[in-house]
Parts: C-alpha cells; sequence; structure tokens
C-alpha cells in the first residue's frame, strides 16, 4: 500500500505540473492526492487508471475522440482518447479547459472512462467572485485593478473593461501592473473555471 | 492561471484579493462585451467596424475601419468571414453592444468592442482617416503552425505527387458520398491503430470536412515521428468531386 501511493505521488505531481491552461498547476496537487489517497486504500491498488491530465485542445463529435494537450511549450504532446456512452462526464470535455481524463487501454487505444473538470484550488485567504459582484464593482467605478492573467495573444484581442495583462507565466517581469498600495482590491481571472 | 496570479499576489503582500473563476467564458455567455487592445485594433488581423452613419465615418473614422451602419448590420454580417476577429466601434455604447450580439447571433465567435468607442480611441491618441468609406471586407485568415494552404493541397489531391499523399480522416458514411481521388480513407478513430499503413518517408496532408479533426490526426501522427500538416478548410464532397471554400 504505502509503496503504491509513492508510486502514484511522483507522477501525479508531475502530471500536474505538466499541464497547461488556466488551472494553478501547484496547488492542484494536494487535491488530487486524496482523490486517489483517501478515498480507502485498497482503492489505490483496485484503480491503477491511467490518467491524462491537460487541456482539452479539441473534440470531434463525429469521429467521438477528444485531443488532450499534456504538457507545456515544446514537451508538449497531444494525445487522441476515444469516448463512448459508457464514458462518464463527457460534459468536462470542453475545448481550452482543463481537464483530467481516466482511460484505459482496448485494442491498443485509450478509452476515456471518466472525464472531471481540473478544479483550480484558491490560494487561503483568497475567495472567489462571480459575475454579477463583477460587474457591480466596474458598473459602480470601484477602484480596484482587474488581472487578466491569460497569455498576451489571447488578452489583445478582447479582455474585460478595464482589465491589465499579467500572463501567468510572465509575473515576474510584470507585476509593476498591480497596484502600488497592497490594500487595493486585485482580481484576477482567466479563460474558464478551471 | 488567475489562482496562480492570485497566489504569487499574496505573497508580494496583496491583502485584498479575489479570483474570478469562471473567467472570461463566463462574463461573455452573460452577453458583457469584450474589449480590445489598441494595439490590436491598428494592427492586427482583424475586421474592425464603423457601427455609424457614413456621413459621421466619412468626417473621421479609425483607420482601416469598414462602415457598417448598424441598421444594416443583421443584411450585411453573412459577408464577415466567420473565422474573422471583429472589433466593432459606434459613438454609443449601448449601439456597439447590441451590434455585438447581432454578430453572435450570426455565429461570429470572436467580436470585441474598442475601448470607449470612437471618443476614447481619439482620447487614447489613436490614428483616424476621413474621406469615402471602405464597405468592402478584405480579410484574409492566416494560417497556423501545421496548417497547408488550399493551393498546395490541391496540387497533391488533384495533381499528382510522388512526396505526399493524402489522408481523408473523415467517416466511411461521408466518404462513401464522395472523396478526393487520390486519397488515402483513415477515420479519424482508427487513425491511432493503423498509422503503419502510412508512408513515414512522405508528407501527409490530412484533410476532414472542417480542419477540426484534420488537425487532430495530423497532429497524433506528428506525434508518432510522421510529416504531417492538416487543411484548415471546409470541404464538400458529392460523386468523387470534392470542393473546398475559404
Amino acid at each position: 500500500m504505502q509503496k503504491t501511493l509513492i508510486k502514484f505521488i511522483p507522477f501525479l505531481i508531475m502530471a500536474s505540473f505538466l499541464t497547461t491552461g488556466c488551472a494553478q498547476t501547484g496547488t492542484t496537487v494536494p487535491q488530487l492526492i486524496p482523490q486517489h489517497g483517501t478515498s480507502g486504500g485498497s482503492r489505490i491498488q483496485d484503480r491503477p487508471y491511467p490518467i491524462f491530465v491537460g487541456n482539452v485542445s479539441n473534440v470531434s463529435n463525429k469521429a467521438k475522440v477528444i485531443a488532450i494537450d499534456v504538457g507545456k511549450g515544446a514537451d508538449a504532446k497531444t494525445h487522441l482518447v476515444k469516448f463512448d456512452d459508457k464514458t462518464k462526464g463527457i460534459e468536462y470535455a470542453v475545448v481550452g479547459h482543463a481537464s483530467i481524463i481516466n482511460y484505459e487501454m482496448r485494442g491498443g487505444e485509450p478509452w476515456a472512462t471518466v472525464i472531471k473538470a481540473k478544479l483550480a484550488q484558491l490560494p487561503s485567504g483568497v475567495t472567489e467572485i462571480k459575475t454579477t459582484e463583477l460587474k457591480s464593482l466596474l458598473d459602480q467605478g470601484t477602484k480596484f485593478t482587474l488581472v487578466d492573467a491569460r497569455p498576451a495573444k489571447r488578452s489583445i484581442e478582447g479582455s474585460l473593461p478595464g482589465a491589465v495583462n499579467i500572463p501567468s507565466d510572465d509575473f515576474k517581469a510584470q507585476a509593476n501592473k498591480l497596484p502600488e498600495s497592497k490594500d487595493e482590491l486585485v482580481v484576477a481571472f482567466c479563460g474558464g473555471p478551471t | 492561471m488567475s489562482t496562480d496570479i492570485a497566489g504569487q499576489a499574496k505573497k508580494m503582500g496583496y491583502k485584498n484579493i479575489k479570483v474570478y473563476l469562471e473567467g472570461e467564458p463566463a462574463w461573455s455567455k452573460a452577453g458583457y462585451p469584450l474589449y480590445a487592445s489598441n494595439d490590436f485594433i491598428s494592427k492586427g488581423n482583424i475586421v474592425l467596424i464603423d457601427l455609424r452613419s457614413v456621413e459621421k465615418s466619412e468626417a473621421g473614422r479609425i483607420a482601416r475601419s469598414v462602415t457598417i451602419p448598424s441598421a444594416t448590420l443583421k443584411d450585411k454580417a453573412d459577408s464577415i468571414p466567420k473565422k474573422a476577429p471583429v472589433v466593432i466601434y459606434s459613438d454609443s455604447e449601448d449601439e456597439a453592444v447590441s451590434a455585438m450580439k447581432v454578430l453572435k447571433e450570426k455565429g461570429l465567435k470572436k467580436v470585441a468592442l474598442v475601448p470607449g468607442n470612437i471618443a476614447g480611441w481619439v482620447k487614447s491618441g489613436g490614428e483616424t482617416t476621413s474621406g469615402p468609406v471602405v464597405t468592402t471586407i478584405v480579410w484574409k485568415r492566416q494560417m497556423e503552425k501545421g496548417e497547408v494552404s488550399i493551393t498546395d493541397f490541391l496540387k497533391v489531391a488533384e495533381g499528382s505527387a510522388t512526396d505526399t499523399v493524402i489522408l481523408d480522416v473523415r467517416n466511411q458514411d461521408e466518404t462513401t458520398a464522395g472523396m478526393f481521388k487520390n486519397a488515402i480513407s483513415i477515420p479519424l478513430d482508427q487513425v491511432g491503430n493503423r498509422k503503419g499503413e502510412l508512408p513515414k518517408d512522405k508528407k501527409i496532408y490530412v484533410h476532414c470536412t472542417t480542419g477540426a479533426r484534420a488537425g487532430m490526426a495530423a497532429k497524433d501522427l506528428i506525434n508518432a515521428g510522421y510529416n504531417a500538416f492538416f487543411l484548415n478548410e471546409d470541404i464538400s464532397c458529392k460523386d468523387n468531386t470534392c470542393s473546398v471554400t475559404e
């Protein structure tokens, strides 16, 4: 049991770091481990499902295939995973969203068994804001800094009103776009819930 | 990665941080507009639309604008290439937002506004032009990485090439209705298992009906060491004649 767990953790950490997209890579690790680790010790041995963690780059309903990009930059690799009527959570296979695809090999090809959204975890002390609340902050003219964390290429095409772009992979170089006062409200967003 | 930014801002000492987890998709879905950056408006590969009257547009508009007064937008919307990012402006925010909704209903996915409309543009020091308005939309899509041009594709599909093959990844019911005579047919869901039927020493041009499946197949083939490219255009086939529409 202990051995299996140890074998799993480095893989999960790696899989999580390889992920691209909206999800926060580091903080999802603690969330991922309990999924496998605390849901009953025996399940780890019972369910050695391989997984793909990454960004869904394409879904073809005609061919019933999902393309998921695993890895970043030059190391990114696109995997094609088939799905059928038995695949659970197909609604989470949305282009541009980060997903976890559990799969099994059938006839030498990966078939999706369970698809989950890869949810981001908020750092402690940070709260979530919903659309209506954000809209009223903007309408009321509240002084705050709205940060678009998406890549510059996406942000320049169209962003929320008054947002400044700080791509998350270039935070250090562009952190000067944050307000001078550490008490001012900062609202960060990107391209999706995951 | 909004939560990543939040975490880093917290480390820097920011005390009041919120994350809009649902992000841009939820904002757009609620019917609220997005705003393009000035740089994108002046240099991007876009269709820039002035929604005001011809008279106002003649007197002064953003350089590169096409003039389509709001009242005529519904009729003209079909002439805008579906894949083009569209940026619109007016002298009224309400009018611009209504126009955005019209364009989205017409199937245009990327529609953004000019911050502050024409007044905002002038105020930010943006360039304007005047004189007779432009009404013809000229827009050409820039090819993505890994795409093959229509010209190159058709040279192989309709002619003969010894160094390139055409791979058709549509389903069998689609290929029976018609396909390029030189094409090899392997439906996308079988590409994984049937790669061996393809030559590794030749270029492979992949097509489907819209480019979506072809793109997936090409990436998969590239991963496996093949020299594959995909056609990102609409194709329809009937009786062994296929036509490509840009």
